[in-house]
């Protein structure tokens, strides 16, 4: 057989359907995540056993399972369980946020920990009040020390969002996918749907070493 | 420029007042009294065995003594950064830190906490603020002080330590010695009545320790009460109007700089010393 | 919520679910075989002189780590059989799926723990007359290949998860005897609600042990 990547054009507008999928559920789902990952960082640092145990447990089981284990229980039992029909694109949302909100809680909890004992005591010294030293010293710094691990989190939520595609998503997987088999052209649409993802994912994993390399610079003080 | 901070800095390098000038107020109430602190890490290591300081309005106490003999950690007490096990402080006539045993939390009045500056050995700058935002960070939160205000006074302040263009700088773009300057002049933002310096020469570069010993005696020059744990020996003889000698926890030796920095009594503080001197020469 | 729990069905079917873990193991450390080594040699290779051999290795490893697992399993899938005229068994072809994944991400933390080797240790080295060959036998290796372990256990684990994947192209593992029971015993939440917690089960221990090595290495170097 003799490989034709011009076949692929013929489908470029169902694709590009697939893409806009894809991209508007990694979006959705970064946005809810980080609020989530956020407070349940927090969560973590609580006080309360209950609320810390509830929160480790979370994050534990969602870090702990398979990705595609977490969408199939969302899409098949959670509808049991709630005893409402939820529509494919919620259910994605759900299972990929709350994927998105686990893997991102770790990232603030471990920039929370890297601000160092010594701001602390430079807040005491100062004087500054429990409120102001969290919010004007300790969370900036933190959030800021995140942002490279939060975007490479978003390029792991774009590539993991490929899977809704198996729960019968109409993303770019699964768009690709079904060309494939009905123009049994394997080749070419599958390695087009790869190349898709590798130009979207590439150049933010570059950015993320830049964007790495500025915030530890800044943060070197 | 009237304001406080630019008044209390306001005539420069005045050579700094002899030891003599001190006993005369030596009837006066202590500033600060540490008496029996005691304060160790865990069951194996004690940092401090029952160590008792007085220091008087308007003395520059300088800490000297070996690695390990709690000096910084008696200044970190002093900052209420650390729970001890035992003792007391007060602090211009007022009880400002006191031991509660059996493991409950140290007592410590925050009111009193806020009349005293530290200036750390690593700067601690707020790395994600500049120079501006961190001097008038401290005074806009805790005394409520409007931002304009308190940006005068910085501005003011920076200007004096020839810093005045660094404003809108942030902390990854100064050098050490800078950096140190800076940390100075945000500890003065608020006032102090009491700073300590704790090793604040030791992360910088030899060409850089001049310019922040210059600052210091600067602000001595200014009658500023301070304590300042230092292992520049010709630092110490310079600005202290008194040298506490610290080993294994206690207090050795304490007098005039030339007694104990140049014919110590005690034989521990005459090793120390000769070593010090020997490895310097 | 008007929903029985009934974990019977679960329990009469344990069988075909432990085949299934079995099958999802031995996918996991033929996986891992294959890209702790393989990931080594691309490792090298890709801090070769020679742009040449740098250039396609740095390509292979960016592809795999900037596409969805599920594209290259399916493209491997559907079309190494016809690029290369092969046929393989379904687990071989999960094998060399979910190995060529791994190995790229494991030449990534070869890379980096061979770059944090501090350049005073080569130049101690090379003051000590040692050839280049001996400052990466004694210097470089020893210590990245311990800086690299941390990471090489958590992306294993991540080779674990990811072999539930093969599921759906066939490859009688864990996953693939969940899909089938839920279906066959009408008993979704029961079914994969086991599922998960087996993965979680080996899963949840192996990382634990991670982040007691890198709890012990702070202490260490402090």
């Amino acid at each position: 057989m003799t490989i034709d990547f011009g076949i692929v054009l013929g489908f470029k507008a169902a694709l590009l359907q697939g893409l806009l999928m894809t991209l508007k559920l990694t979006l959705v789902c970064v946005l809810l995540g980080c609020v989530l990952g956020f407070v349940v960082s927090l969560a973590r640092g609580s006080r309360n056993w209950l609320v810390r145990g509830v929160s480790r447990g979370y994050v534990e089981f969602f870090r702990g399972t398979p990705v595609i284990v977490q969408l199939f229980w969302i899409f098949f039992c959670l509808p049991l369980v709630l005893g409402v029909e939820l529509s494919n694109f919620t259910s994605a949302v759900i299972a990929l946020t709350l994927y998105m909100g686990a893997i991102t809680s770790e990232t603030f909890r471990a920039s929370l920990k890297s601000v160092g004992r010594e701001q602390l005591d430079a807040c005491i010294a100062l004087g500054l009040p429990r409120w102001t030293q969290i919010t004007s010293v300790i969370l900036p710094q933190a959030v800021i020390r995140a942002v490279p691990t939060l975007l490479s989190n978003c390029v792991s939520l774009f590539k993991e969002s490929a899977l809704v595609s198996a729960v019968g998503m109409a993303d770019l997987m699964f768009i690709g996918q079904n060309i494939s088999n009905n123009t049994a052209r394997p080749i070419e649409v599958l390695t087009i749907v790869a190349v898709i993802y590798f130009v979207i994912a590439f150049p933010l994993t570059r950015a993320v070493s830049h964007v790495e390399r500025r915030v530890l610079a800044k943060l070197a003080a | 420029m009237t304001t406080s901070a630019t008044l209390q800095l306001g005539n420069t390098m005045k050579s700094v007042a002899s030891p003599l000038a001190d006993t005369t107020r030596s009837a006066a109430l202590p500033l600060v009294k540490v008496a029996g602190l005691h304060k160790s890490y865990g069951p194996q290591i004690q940092v401090l065995k029952g160590l008792d300081i007085e220091m008087k309005p308007g003395e520059r106490l300088v800490v000297i003594g070996p690695s390990g003999g709690g000096k910084s950690t008696l200044l970190r007490v002093m900052m209420g950064l650390e729970e001890i096990d035992k003792g007391a402080i007060s602090f211009d006539g007022k009880p400002y830190i006191s031991a509660r045993g059996d493991g409950r939390k140290t007592q410590i009045d925050t009111a009193v906490r806020r009349e005293i500056g530290m200036v750390f050995q690593h700067y601690t700058l707020f790395p994600h603020l500049n120079i501006l935002e961190n001097l008038i960070l401290a005074p806009c939160k805790v005394r409520g002080e409007s931002r304009k205000d308190a940006s005068e006074r910085a501005e003011g302040l920076l200007a004096r330590f020839g810093l005045g263009a660094k404003a809108r700088a942030y902390p990854s773009q100064l050098s050490g010695g800078q950096k140190q300057r800076v940390a100075i002049a945000r500890a003065l933002m608020l006032d102090p009545k009491l700073m300590l310096f704790d090793e604040v020469t030791s992360a910088l570069d030899p060409e850089l320790v001049a310019e922040v010993e210059q600052v210091i005696m600067q602000l001595a020059g200014q009658n500023m009460p301070m304590m300042i744990v230092t292992h520049d020996m010709w630092f110490a003889r310079n600005i202290a109007s008194r040298v506490v000698f610290c080993a294994g926890g206690v207090v050795v030796e304490d007098g005039p700089p030339e007694q104990v920095l140049g014919a110590p009594v005690q034989e521990r503080t005459r090793e120390f010393i000769d070593r010090v001197f020997h490895i310097r020469q | 919520m008007d929903y029985t729990f009934d974990f019977h069905a679960i329990g009469q079917n344990m069988g075909p679910l432990i085949d299934g873990l079995v099958m999802t193991i031995q996918l996991t450390i033929a996986a891992n075989l294959v890209g702790v080594t393989l990931g080594f040699v691309i490792a090298l290779l890709a801090l070769s002189r020679w742009a040449a051999v740098r250039t396609p290795v740095m390509l292979f490893v960016e592809f795999f780590r900037c596409t969805p697992a599920i594209v290259q399993i399916i493209w491997i899938f559907y079309c190494v059989p016809i690029l290369f005229d092969v046929y393989f068994d379904s687990l071989t072809m999960g094998v060399i799926a979910l190995g060529l994944n791994l190995a790229a991400f494991n030449a990534e933390a070869y890379r980096a723990a061979i770059q944090t080797v501090p350049r005073e240790q080569l130049d101690a080295g090379i003051a000590l007359g040692l050839s280049p060959i001996q400052r990466i036998a004694y210097i470089v290796l020893p210590v990245a290949v311990r800086a690299s372990v941390p990471v090489l256990i958590t992306n294993g684990i991540g080779s674990f998860q990811q072999s539930a994947l093969v599921a759906l192209v066939g490859v009688q593992d864990l996953m693939y005897a969940g899909k089938f029971l839920a279906t066959e015993t009408y008993r979704p939440i029961e079914t994969f609600t086991v599922i998960a917690l087996i993965y979680l089960a080996v899963s949840f221990p192996v990382s634990q042990l991670v982040e007691y090595l890198e709890r012990r290495r702070g202490a260490a170097s402090h």
